[in-house]
This record gives C-alpha cells, structure tokens and sequence, in this order.
C-alpha cells in the first residue's frame, strides 16, 4: 500500500517535473520577451511624446473635425495619440510573440487568429470612425436645413440621420469582421422598411399639409405675403 | 494666362466685331419683362454721352425659358427722343448668348469679362437685368471715372429703403469697410464700372467655379479690386428699385455665398487687412439728391423667432465657431425674446461683430465645416435685422446712416481682436487709434 502510494507520488512528481523542465524555459523566455516589449513599448512613447510634435496632423485632426469628434473637449494632439497607438502596438506584438514560445496548437491559433483578425478590426474600427464622422456631418446638415426652413422637429430629425447612418455604418462593420452578420443585415432591412413604411403613411394621411407645405415653400404670396422679396437683404 | 471659356457663338460675334471700346454687360435669367427697359437705358447712355466710343451690349443668360433674349435683341430706341448734342459715329451692337458653367450671375459675369478681355474694352460697366430705376446717366456715371479719371473700378452708391439691403448694411459694409479700410457704402450692389487691367485680374483667378460664380461675384469684385490696390471710386446713381420677383435660391443659401465669399477672400488676402487700421472716405462721385423709396414690409415676429428657434437648435454648430462667452451671451438673449413682445428685442453691436469675427475665424480654421458655418448663421443675421428695424422704426434716412455708422465703427474698434485671433500681434501691441471720422462720404460733383 505505502509502495503504491510512493510509486504514484513518484510518477506525479516526475510528470511535474518533466513539465516544468518543459514549460518552464518557455514561460521565462516569453516573460523575458514580453518584458522587452514592455520596456521597448515605454521607451518609444516616451521618445514620440517628447519628439514627436505632429503639428500637420494636429491641423488635419482639428480642420477635418475628427479631433472634436473623438475627444469632445477638442484637445486631442496627434503626438499622445500616436504614442499610445505604438506603445499599445508593441505591447500586442511582444504578447503575440510571447505566446508563441510555447509551440503548441492552443498558442499557434491564438497567434493566427489575433494576426488574420487584426486588419479586419483596423478596416472595422476605420469604418466605425467614418460612420460616426459621415453621422456628424450628415446630421448638421439634415439640422440646418430643417432649423432654416422652421420645423419644429429639427433636432430630432437631425439625431434620426446620425442613428441612420452610424448604424449602416456598424452594419457594414460587422460584415467585415463576419460578427452576426445575418442578424445586423436583419436588423437593418426591418429598420430600413419600417422607416420607409412610417415616411409612407405619414405622407398619406397628410398629403394635403404636405402638398401646402411644398407650395407654399415655393411659391411666393401663399404664407409669405408679409415677407420681403430676397433681393432686398442683399 | 486667361482661359477661354466664350461659347463658338460669342467667339464669332467677337472675331466679327474684332473690337469694342465700352462694353455693358446684363446677365439675365427669366427677365423678359424688365430687361427690355435695361437695354434701352444702356443703348441711350451709350449714345448720349459716348458717342464717339464703339459700344457694345452683351446679355449673358443662364438659360431663360421666357422671351428675355428677344426683348433684348429687339429693344428698340428712337434717338430723336434723347435730343442728343452730337450724333453717335457708332451703331450699338447688342448681343444675347447663354453662357456655360454653374448657373448664376457670377458665370454669366465670367463670359461678359472675357468677351471685353476679348474685344480689348477701355472700360466696362455690368448692370442688373431687373432694374425698375435705372437711367441712362448710370452708365456716364459708371464708366466715365473709367475712361475719363483713370480709376479702375466705380461702385454704385444708392438711396435705399433703411430695410432694403440688409445683408449689407448689417454685415458685408461694416466688415469688409473695417477689413480693407474703404468706406465702399454697396459693396454688393450688383452694378460697377471697371476698366481692362482690373477685368484681366478677374479672368486670370482659378476661383470661379466657387460661390462666386453665384450671389459670391459682386463682393469678391469689389474685394479683389481694393485688395489688389487697384484705384476704386464709387457714383451717385439715385433710388436702386428692383423687380419684385424672388431669384430661385433660399435666404440660407445666399447668406452662404455671399458671406462665404467675403470670409474665403479674408484668408486669400490676411496679409492684406491684418495691417489696415481705421477706414478712410473714397471719392464719390455724381449729384446727390433724395428719391421716394418703395416701402419694405418686414415680419418681425418670424424673423426672432427664427433666432430663437436657431439658438435652441444650432447651437451645437455655433459652438464650433463661437467662444462661451458670445454663446452665453446668445442664449440670454434668446431666453429674453421669449416672454418680451418683439419689439423690445435688441442684439447689441458688440455681440453681433464678436459674432461675425469668430465664424470668420472659425471658417479659416475648419475648412471641413465651412458650409455648415456659414449657413448655421441666418437665424443669426435675422435676429440682428429684427433688432435693427426695432431701432431704426422712428428714424429717417440720415439718422439710419448714423447707427450704421456706429456699427461700422464697433467693428473697426473691435478688429484688432479678429487681427490676434488670425495670428497677428496681440491687442495690447496695437497702436490706439485715432478718433474715427465720421463715415460720411465727401460729395463730388463729375
């Protein structure tokens, strides 16, 4: 009985020890190379912060007003952002190579996956940016016209347009990364139909206002015969 | 190096008329039914008081779907009525084409300029085509400091109605007066003199397929001519009346060319005006005298209620040009205009230029946004003209001039303020002004 016990502590202490004598190099050698990464990442953020001054992209990010977009206090600076995209950049390249000390299936996979996967995320992101700044632009647009002309729903046609569009904007997303696809296209067409269904009867049980509203628009003397002619404000 | 852009039917008429001294050019759209007494006025100042010069009448027209061509190809003179001293040694040529490009009355100025280039022009004067009060002595008055005194370019100068021409009075006047320091009363009124030199400057530009080449056009003329130090003056020419009929675009888009233009023109030419102080009196010319006005009816309560619709609406628009400050001070206003009856509303100079220095900065500094600026500023421009027509209600012509006048001097105390903001020295560096003159014009008779 003791011999038995002795002989199965043996064996678990030998499988310990072969796994340690075999995983342990690894686990040190990618805590030694995630450590590099580490200090490296540290390094060159410290330099980009102190170097880098990123004048012309700071005039890009402010002109363009993705600056505003993205920080709402407007103090977004080129070189911070960049630093901290590198200093993050590095960290997953040093994790990544870390991890792909060990050589086995879990690990590889991992490795092909986060590397196949990270462009679609940088187009999914891109894209995700894009809608959110089209959004912006769209809306302003939708709300001045809307606010000049006197409707009184102006502000929530303008939020009607951004939800639009930065929701095509994450429809698109997801088809790219293929992240529940068919249920965002779903989610889009009932959207998209229910909104045209809504725009329909609207106008049908209005027409007649509708029909007021366009001619009067345009046709002087209808609502505006109090109002001056518009050569006379130039 | 001018581009050709005359259609083959103007460049024939221009090879067979090889040249021409004066040429008056009318841009047209659907004007059938003024254009004819246009036309007759030019031909009749062209032969009264040019008769030894070639004059030449070229209406450029965006396509007009009435008789507006017609009427101006067979406008018809009786010279035995204008008792003329001499007989004209030239027939007056009247030509109609339809220009290309952009519809509106920037493109159709394009085509008029290049066919004076063309015809090698002493002077050239361009007219509005829906003009009820025009006379022959406009065009003495337009072209003889031209061809005569060697200026370059000859503003008019009009009686209006004190609600007539308020994108002007409220905006363009005072900034571009406090910007390039001329006292130019109508920028924008739509009719100018100007010789050869001046009309090559306009054609070799890269900007007209812009705002200019739509309500844009008359303050950039007037902004390139004094800018580029060209010698301006300005004539009497009387009451300015005009058709009654609307053009097609919306106040919104107007505001957005014309201030657009003048804001675009303000980073073209910083260098220019970040050194001009004060403004000084250009010479005036023709016999003033008073004319009875058409009245303006004006709707006050819609006008602040588009303020206050604006203010609750646009507000996050006019957060990216304007500091906390000037909103605060906007959205006490707009709290204030509710409860008040309309005619107690008022919005102060100071605001109001504080308003315009920083939408003009903020449309340098976001090229992104600039047409959502500039539109973002009509509910703006409609709160100050309700403001102006409750000042001005109980005031006659002169002591309207006066309060404009007090506008235009709020925007040149405040410029050295727009000045720091462009990047020029800060308001403490700046020299004190001297006390301005009052902005009365000098009159001088031709």
């Amino acid at each position: 009985m003791i011999e038995t016990f002795r002989q199965v502590l043996e064996q678990s202490v030998a499988r310990l020890s072969a796994q340690a004598t075999q995983f342990l190099p690894p686990l040190f050698v990618a805590i030694v190379v995630f450590g590099v990464a580490w200090l490296v990442a540290l390094l060159v953020r410290w330099l980009l912060l102190h170097a880098f001054k990123g004048e012309r992209f700071d005039a890009f990010l402010r002109k363009t007003g993705i600056g505003a977009m993205l920080d709402h206090s407007g103090r977004l600076r080129a070189s911070p952002l960049l630093a901290h995209g590198i200093y993050y950049a590095i960290l997953l390249t040093g994790l990544l190579n870390a991890i792909s000390v060990f050589e086995t299936d879990i690990t590889r996979e991992i490795v092909d996956g986060v590397v196949h996967l990270l462009p679609k995320l940088f187009a999914a992101a891109a894209i995700i940016v894009a809608g959110i700044w089209l959004a912006q632009y769209l809306g302003r647009g939708a709300l001045l016209w809307a606010s000049n002309e006197g409707f009184s729903w102006a502000r929530r046609f303008c939020a009607f347009v951004r939800v639009v569009v930065v929701f095509v904007s994450i429809v698109v997303a997801a088809d790219v990364l293929n992240f529940a696809r068919t249920v965002f296209f779903s989610a889009f067409l009932i959207f998209t139909i229910g909104a045209v269904f809504a725009a329909c009867l609207v106008l049908a049980l209005n027409h007649r206002e509708v029909y007021r509203w366009f001619a009067g628009a345009r046709r002087p003397g209808s609502e505006q015969e109090d109002e001056r002619s518009l050569w006379q404000h130039l | 190096m001018v581009q050709d852009i005359l259609p083959p039917e103007a460049r024939q008429a221009v090879e067979k008329l090889r040249r021409a001294d004066i040429v008056i050019g009318i841009p047209s759209y659907n004007n059938g039914r003024t254009i004819g007494h246009v036309v007759r006025a030019a031909q009749a100042g062209l032969n009264k008081y040019f008769p030894e010069f070639q004059g030449v009448i070229i209406n450029s027209d965006g396509g007009s779907r009435d008789d507006t061509r017609k009427q101006v190809l067979e406008a018809q003179l009786d010279p035995s009525q204008l008792l003329l001293l001499s007989t004209p040694l030239n027939p007056v040529h009247r030509l109609s084409f339809p220009y290309h490009g952009i519809p509106g009355k920037g493109s159709a100025f394009r085509m008029i300029f290049q066919m004076a280039h063309d015809l090698g022009a002493k002077a050239c004067a361009v007219v509005d085509s829906d003009l009820r009060s025009i006379t022959p002595e406009w065009f003495d008055l337009l072209l003889r400091p031209v061809l005569h005194r060697g200026y370059d370019f000859v503003a008019p100068y009009y009686h209006r109605h004190k609600y007539d021409g308020t994108i002007t009075n409220s905006i363009i006047y005072p900034l571009t007066r406090s910007l390039y320091g001329h006292r130019i009363r109508q920028p924008i009124g739509g009719d100018f003199g100007m010789s050869l030199p001046v009309i090559e400057t306009y054609l070799k530009r890269t900007d007209w397929e812009t705002d200019v080449a739509r309500y844009g056009i008359d303050i950039w003329m007037t902004t390139i001519a004094v800018a580029s130090g060209y010698k301006v003056c300005q004539s009497f020419l009387g009451a300015k009346l005009h058709d009654a009929k609307d053009p097609g675009a919306d106040l919104s888009a107007m505001l957005q060319q014309v201030v657009g233009s003048v804001f675009s023109l303000m980073i073209e030419f910083r260098d220019v005006w970040m050194r001009v102080q004060g403004s000084r009196d250009i010479e005036l010319f023709g016999f003033r005298y008073d004319v009875g006005l058409d009245p303006i009816a004006v709707n006050l309560d819609r006008m602040i209620q588009a303020f206050i619709r604006g203010e609750s609406d646009l507000r996050e628009i006019w957060s990216m040009a304007l500091s906390d400050r000037t909103l605060r001070e906007l959205a006490a206003l707009a709290q204030s205009a509710r409860p008040a009856p309309a005619d107690q509303f008022r919005l102060p100079d100071e605001l109001w230029v504080n308003v315009i220095h920083e939408f003009a900065s903020a449309f340098a500094e976001l090229p992104a946004a600039r047409s959502h600026l500039v539109r973002s500023l009509t509910p703006l421009y409609l709160g100050r003209v309700a403001s102006f027509v409750n000042e001005t209600r109980d005031m006659n012509a002169s002591e309207v001039e006066d309060r404009i006048e007090q506008l235009c001097l709020a925007f040149e105390r405040l410029k050295p303020f727009l000045v720091e903001r462009w990047g020029g020295p800060r308001v403490d560096e700046f020299p004190p002004q001297p006390a301005a003159a009052p902005g009365r014009t000098q009159e001088v008779t031709s």
